[in-house]
C-alpha cells in the first residue's frame, strides 16, 4: 500500500536567481511541512533532471542539499512523464520494503536559466539525431504533426482544440501561483501567431521556472488518506516517426492497466489531472481514455464537462498550458492540485467532492505513458 | 532511384527506417538494407514557423511531413508548404536528408 502524504509546489513563472536545486529544495520543504514528517523520516528520494543544470546525480545533490541520507536516491529521466513515473516507482520501492517515505522532486529554472532558443533547441533533441533533428523539427513540430493527424482523422477543428486552452486559462485565473492568468478566448487563440501549423502560440504551454514535490508513504499520515490504487505504463516508441497508427494507443495501454489494478473504471473518476503540453495532447488523452467522444474533447470542454462544477473537473490549477511548464515539475503540479482537491484544501477552486481521480502524463511525443488512479480511503 | 535507405525483414517482409538488429515486427535478425522506390502518401504535415534555431527560420515557414512509403515504412521529410494529409508524394534523399514533393 502506498499513499500520497505530502505535496509541495512553488508558483510557476519567473524565479530569477534561483536554480533547479533551489526550486526543488523549496518544494521539498513545502511537502515535508505538508506531510508533518520530520526530515529524517525520508528514506528514499527520486529527483528529476534539469536541462539548465545537467548533472549525472541530481538525486545525491538533493540529498546533500536537504541534509538527508536515505536508503535509496537517484535521478529519473523520462521527459514529461518523469514525475508521474517517479511516484509509481516510489510505490514499488515501498512495496519491495526498501523505503517507507519517498520524496519525489522536480524543479527547474527553464525560463530564466537559459535563452528561449536554448530551451527549444535542447527540447528538439528528443527527435532522432539522424532522421528528424537535421530536418529542423522541434517539439512543437512533432506535436503539430500529431495535431494535424488528429484533426484529419476526427474532423475536429482548430477552434475546438482552442477550447481546451481557454478552459485551462479559466482554471488558472483562480490560482495565484499560475504563470498565465489573463482571460483568454477561442478568438485569442485562433489569432495568436502560428508556431507550427496547426498549432498556434495559444495551443502551446509556456516555458517556466518552478518546483514541485510529492511524498509517497507506506502509511497515511495526519491528512486524508490518498491511496495510489492503480498504476500503468506504456512505452510504444520514442520518435514520432515510429508512433503507432493509433495516436492514443500508449495512453490506452497504461490506463487500462491502472484501472485494472485499481478495480475501477474511467466512469468512476470524479477528477482528472492530464498532461497538456499542447491542446492536441489533452484532446488525444481525453478521447483515448474514453472521457470524450472521438474528436469531441474540445466540444465537451465548451459544454462544461471538465469545468470545476462539471462531472469531470480537469486540471483545476490551469495545467501546463496556463499554470506553466518547468520540465519535471510541470506534471507534478497536476498531482499536487489533485491531492489538494481530494483532501478538500483547494479553496476557491474546490470541487464538490473527489474521492477518485485519474492522473496521466506522457514523455517525448506520446512516447512514454504513466497513468495512475488515486483513491481517498479515509 | 530515391536514395531513401530502409531495412527489410528477410522473414516477414516488414520495412522500416531506423537502424536496428532485429525486425520490430517479428524479431528476425539480419535485416536486409534496401532502397525505397520513393512513392508514398502524406500521413501528416506541418509548416514550421518557429524554427528550433534562429538560422533555420524562414519568413513563410518550411514544411515537415511524415510520409507512409508504399513499402509500409513511415519517414520524416522536408516538404513544400502546400502539402496536405493524404496527398501522394515522391520522397528522395539529398545530402543524407529526405525531401518530399508532389507526385
Amino acid at each position: 500500500m502506498a499513499y500520497l502524504t505530502g505535496v509541495g509546489l512553488t508558483a510557476f513563472g519567473k524565479h530569477p536567481g534561483k536554480g533547479p536545486v533551489d526550486l526543488m529544495e523549496e518544494a521539498a520543504l513545502d511537502a515535508l511541512a505538508d506531510s508533518g514528517l520530520p526530515r529524517d523520516a525520508i528514506d528514499g528520494l527520486i529527483s528529476g533532471y534539469a536541462m539548465t543544470y545537467p548533472h549525472l546525480m541530481m538525486g545525491a545533490v538533493m540529498c546533500e542539499r536537504l541534509g538527508i541520507r536515505p536508503h535509496h536516491a537517484h535521478q529519473a529521466q523520462c521527459g514529461g512523464a518523469t514525475g508521474a513515473m517517479a511516484i509509481v516507482l516510489a510505490r514499488h520501492l515501498i512495496a519491495a520494503g526498501a523505503c517507507r517515505h519517498v520524496l519525489v522532486l522536480g524543479g527547474e529554472n527553464r525560463l530564466t536559466g537559459q535563452s528561449r532558443d536554448d530551451s527549444v533547441k535542447a527540447l528538439a533533441t528528443v527527435g532522432h539525431p539522424e532522421h528528424e533533428v537535421p530536418l529542423g523539427a522541434s517539439i512543437p513540430a512533432y506535436y503539430a504533426l500529431l495535431a494535424a493527424r488528429y484533426l484529419h482523422e476526427t474532423g475536429a477543428t482548430e477552434a475546438e482544440l482552442a477550447e481546451l486552452a481557454v478552459l485551462m486559462r479559466r482554471h488558472a485565473m483562480d490560482h495565484p501561483g499560475a504563470q498565465l492568468r489573463k482571460p483568454l478566448t477561442v478568438e485569442d487563440v485562433m489569432a495568436s501567431k502560428p508556431v507550427s501549423t496547426p498549432l498556434k502560440f495559444g495551443d502551446c504551454c509556456p516555458i517556466s521556472d518552478g518546483g514541485a514535490a510529492v511524498i509517497v508513504s507506506v502509511e497515511p499520515l495526519s491528512k486524508a488518506a490518498i491511496r495510489l490504487a492503480g498504476w500503468g505504463e506504456a512505452h510504444t516508441h520514442q520518435h514520432v516517426s515510429e508512433i503507432p497508427d493509433d495516436l492514443g494507443l500508449g495512453a490506452k495501454i497504461a490506463a487500462a492497466q491502472a484501472f485494472d489494478i485499481a478495480g475501477r473504471t474511467p466512469a468512476d473518476m470524479r477528477l482528472l489531472g492530464l498532461y497538456d503540453s499542447f491542446t492536441p495532447t489533452l484532446a488525444i488523452f481525453l478521447e483515448a481514455l474514453g472521457f470524450a467522444a472521438p474528436g469531441g474533447a474540445g466540444r465537451a470542454a465548451r459544454e462544461g464537462l471538465f469545468a470545476k462544477d462539471g462531472p469531470l473537473p480537469l486540471n483545476l490549477h490551469g495545467g501546463l498550458l496556463s499554470y506553466g511548464h518547468p520540465g519535471v515539475a510541470g506534471f507534478m503540479a497536476h498531482v499536487v492540485e489533485v491531492v489538494r482537491q481530494m483532501r478538500g484544501e483547494a479553496g476557491s477552486r474546490q470541487v464538490a467532492d473527489a474521492p477518485l481521480a485519474y492522473c496521466h502524463a506522457d514523455g517525448g511525443v506520446l512516447s512514454s505513458h504513466v497513468g495512475f488512479v488515486l483513491e481517498r480511503v479515509a | 532511384m530515391s536514395g531513401v535507405a530502409l531495412f527489410r525483414c528477410r522473414s516477414c517482409g516488414h520495412h522500416w527506417q531506423f537502424r536496428r538488429a532485429l525486425c520490430p515486427a517479428c524479431a528476425e535478425a539480419d535485416p536486409e538494407p534496401v532502397e525505397a522506390e520513393g512513392h508514398g502518401t502524406v500521413w501528416s504535415v506541418t509548416v514550421v514557423h518557429r524554427a528550433p534555431t534562429p538560422e533555420l527560420d524562414v519568413p513563410s515557414g518550411y514544411g515537415i511531413a511524415l510520409v507512409t512509403l508504399d513499402e509500409g515504412a513511415r519517414v520524416m521529410a522536408r516538404a513544400p508548404t502546400e502539402l496536405a494529409t493524404g496527398m501522394r508524394v515522391l520522397v528522395h534523399a539529398r545530402d543524407g536528408l529526405l525531401f518530399a514533393s508532389r507526385a
